[in-house]
């Protein structure tokens, strides 16, 4: 029995499974940022060529920060999970063109040192640091932020433009209380594609956004009832609050941020629920918290607060609805307490 | 590549690789000179040898005899001279073993049973027979058979499963042999019926990826309105006893429980056919179907094998190795078990030699959880493996407990699935080990 080949004590052997999914940790943060292409895009179509230069802006921020805090407490450099790029890249979009430099490096720094690595790194982060970050920026810099300014062409404005045009947000008029759309809110078409309308440079194409939501899902990098039960339940709400006023639903979920939060923010996985009926909760409650916010303030925000409120709710959530085993009665009652440090 | 909306699915995807050899017919293994039968290639206790150093011994004939009730016979399948009982490597280990020099002559002993009169044999004497055979669950669980078939007192079956998911990816062996003896399949079943009064429905679990299978048994199964096949999904670990119970049957077993608890039986389709065999011709389990495949093996084979061949035979039937191996199993890729010497012999419950290259083996660095929770989502009795894992790495074994790490099944749908390629199922088995080690205190 000659063999071609020897194979003494070449043989690997360790316990089963023997193959691994070639999906990487890095991979899926690749597909985000590849779904935050779509936007960027738009954005730039839009606002101008500085979009890109606050995207790059962020991302360096971002891992740069995670760079030096890792380097600084002694501990093992990750930024190779791509994570922290992620969260530059949404920081940048969720501003306005005019938001200074120095806001988007807070913001990053801020998302990735505070929100991040304080509550112990990736995948221990009970709250999402892009959202964190920009109720942040809203709460303590509203006065640099308030001047929304309308599209100016790819090749007009940006944040050097002098001639940026203040405008309101649709929000502010569909907003506090409203019940129906008033006129100076651009139209349903132009509200999915993003023309004529001021915003965080990222959100005001929902067509872009649309792109990269339907990309995560068909990667199965997202879980789709996420976003589609979060803008479905802020659409219902919406509906009986306007007693069944089409146009007026309509605008409300394509406004603001809802569909960048829903796509992008309110799927991250540190963050968000953990078990399957978990993640349903979530989503609902997400798409409630939006409603009732955009009904009663008077500024925009709603997403961000309601994505926050959800991520502090969330370990209770999942503690509540572990899924049965396979035959037991009920479900595991235990606490759902995740280590809080990587090790 | 399938897509579930909601994302729980209780079963993962792994790259199936069964397309090179599952079109090929099952051909003869050859048989080499050295021959070797493990005492122990059931679960429970090992046989006893009842032959000396220097017996001549027969095709068929006992080597060594059952060492308890939960156990079963070893059997001779080449006849020769004795030539050694000791401890040698077998797939997952070490075991006593009978060695035995081919002669060549296939001396047959006598059959177990008269021949020809399985559809007369009382339920005890099926039963007995099967027993006598030696069989035990081919599918890789290798628990004697004859128990399986003999509920606890008061437990009524009304429900029989034939699984021949075949799951695993690369192997098909079952496969093989549901498409070429559908009706030995059937004859099995009709045996079942004389053991089980109250049988109703029998359902043939077989994944979709196999209609030859199903179309095989459909036709075998025409004239019996009791016998169901039905296509499961193609989806890891569809297999899984537990699960076929609840997809085909609607009932969940209790934790620890037995399948007869809620009036089911679960048998693997090679082994109702070995219990076919032995009623009818009186032949105990001495040969099984066995594929061999992977990248590395230059032409993969389907092979009809005597227990007690070494691996490495088979694999020279099947032209050798294209390039290093990087891994040899025992099994598939999934459950199988790693080899370090291809001297060991194919056992009852070997179903495939299945051998990855370096790359594939290759099971990547861990890095820290990103909570993207889809070992929830895979796992098929539907624990939440990360949290366990992380419980029995802080030392909290009452919280793993309460997690229910003993409820898993250890089919690796965890660790395969995990993007940070966390060694999941090693905890889990640590876990559970633990706990068991806590209560026996």
């Amino acid at each position: 029995m000659a063999q071609a080949i020897d194979v003494k004590g070449k043989l690997r052997v360790g316990p089963s499974p023997h193959v691994r999914s070639k999906r990487t940790s890095a991979w899926v943060m690749d597909q985000v940022m590849i779904a935050l292409v779509p936007p960027t895009i738009a954005a730039t179509f839009f606002f101008g060529w500085w979009v890109l230069v606050m995207v790059a802006i962020g991302i360096t921020t971002a891992v740069a920060s995670e760079y030096l805090y890792q380097k600084l407490t002694y501990k093992p450099i990750k930024i190779h999970d791509h994570s922290a790029a992620v969260t530059g890249m949404l920081i940048a979009l969720s501003l306005p063109v005019t938001a200074p430099i120095w806001m988007i490096v807070f913001g990053a720094v801020f998302a990735i040192v505070i929100v991040k690595q304080f509550n112990g790194g990736i995948g221990r982060n009970y709250f999402n640091p892009a959202v964190a970050a920009r109720v942040v920026i809203k709460v303590l810099f509203t006065p640099w932020l308030a001047n929304w300014v309308l599209p100016g062409g790819l090749f007009g404005s940006g944040y050097r433009g002098v001639e940026a045009i203040a405008s309101a947000t649709p929000l502010e008029f569909i907003g506090n209380g409203a019940q129906v759309v008033p006129e100076q809110v651009p139209g349903i078409f132009d509200l999915f594609m993003g023309f004529n309308i001021g915003g965080n440079i990222g959100e005001t194409s929902k067509f872009a956004i649309l792109i990269g939501m339907l990309y995560l899902i068909f990667r199965r990098v997202i879980n789709p009832k996420i976003p589609i039960l979060y803008i479905f339940t802020t659409f219902l709400v919406m509906t009986l609050w306007s007693s069944f006023d089409f146009n007026f639903e309509l605008t409300h979920i394509l406004t603001g941020t809802l569909f960048f939060g829903a796509t992008y923010m309110a799927t991250d996985y540190s963050s968000g629920a953990l078990t399957p009926e978990g993640k349903t909760v979530f989503a609902i409650g997400c798409g409630l918290l939006t409603a009732f916010f955009r009904i009663t303030l008077d500024h925009p925000g709603g997403v961000g607060y309601s994505i926050l409120i959800m991520n502090a709710l969330a370990p209770y959530i999942d503690s509540k609805l572990m899924p049965r085993i396979y035959g037991h009665k009920a479900r595991p009652q235990t606490k759902f307490d995740r280590q809080s440090e990587n090790v | 590549m399938s897509f579930s909306f909601m994302g729980k699915h209780n079963g993962s995807h792994p790259e199936e690789n069964k397309s090179r050899t599952s079109k090929l017919p099952i051909v003869d293994a050859s048989v080499p000179k050295i021959m070797i039968f493990p005492v122990s290639m059931h679960i429970g206790a090992p046989a006893k040898p009842i032959v000396e150093v220097g017996d001549q011994v027969k095709v068929g004939q006992i080597l060594a005899e059952e060492g308890g009730f939960v156990s079963a016979h070893v059997y001779s399948s080449v006849s020769g001279e004795v030539i050694a009982i000791e401890k040698r490597g077998v797939i997952g280990g070490e075991a006593d073993s009978i060695i035995v020099k081919n002669d060549y002559k296939y001396l047959k002993a006598d059959p177990i049973v008269e021949p020809g009169r399985s559809q007369d044999m009382s339920k005890d004497e099926i039963i007995s027979t099967v027993r006598k055979a030696g069989i035990v669950g081919m599918g890789g669980a290798t628990f004697p058979t004859a128990v399986k078939l003999s509920p606890p007192p008061g437990m009524t079956i009304d429900t029989l499963i034939i699984n021949g998911a075949e799951c695993e990816p690369y192997s098909t062996s079952d496969h093989r042999v549901m498409v070429e003896h559908a009706d030995e399949i059937i004859s099995g079943i009709n045996l079942s019926r004389t053991l089980f009064p109250m049988l109703r429905r029998i359902y043939i679990g077989i994944e979709d990826n196999k209609p030859d299978a199903i179309k095989a048994l459909e036709d075998a199964s025409a004239d019996f309105d009791d016998i169901f096949v039905r296509p499961l999904k193609t989806m890891y670990p569809q297999g899984s006893e537990k699960n076929l119970i609840k997809n085909l049957a609607g009932r969940e077993v209790s934790p620890g429980g037995l399948p007869a608890e809620v009036r089911c039986v679960v048998a693997n389709t090679s082994t109702i056919r070995s219990c076919y065999r032995a009623c009818e011709f009186g032949e105990p389990l001495i040969e099984r179907i066995v594929s061999v495949s992977g990248t590395p093996i230059k032409e993969p084979k389907n092979l009809r094998v005597k227990i007690g061949t070494p691996m490495d035979s088979l694999i020279e039937d099947c032209g050798g190795f294209a390039e290093v191996p990087g891994k040899v199993l025992g099994g598939g890729p999934m459950m199988g078990k790693p080899v370090s010497d291809l001297g060991v012999p194919i056992i009852k419950g070997t179903t495939a030699i299945t051998v990855l290259n370096p790359e594939e083996a290759e099971i990547g660095d861990e890095q820290d959880c990103i909570m993207c929770s889809e070992c929830i989502n895979v796992c098929p009795v539907s624990l939440q493996p990360i949290l366990i894992s992380e419980a029995f790495e802080r030392g909290n074994i009452d919280k793993a407990k309460e997690l229910g790490a003993m409820d898993c099944i250890e089919c690796g749908n965890c660790s395969f699935i995990c993007p940070s390629k966390i060694p999941l199922l090693d905890n889990i088995r640590s876990a559970k080990a633990a706990i068991k080690q806590k209560e026996e205190k």
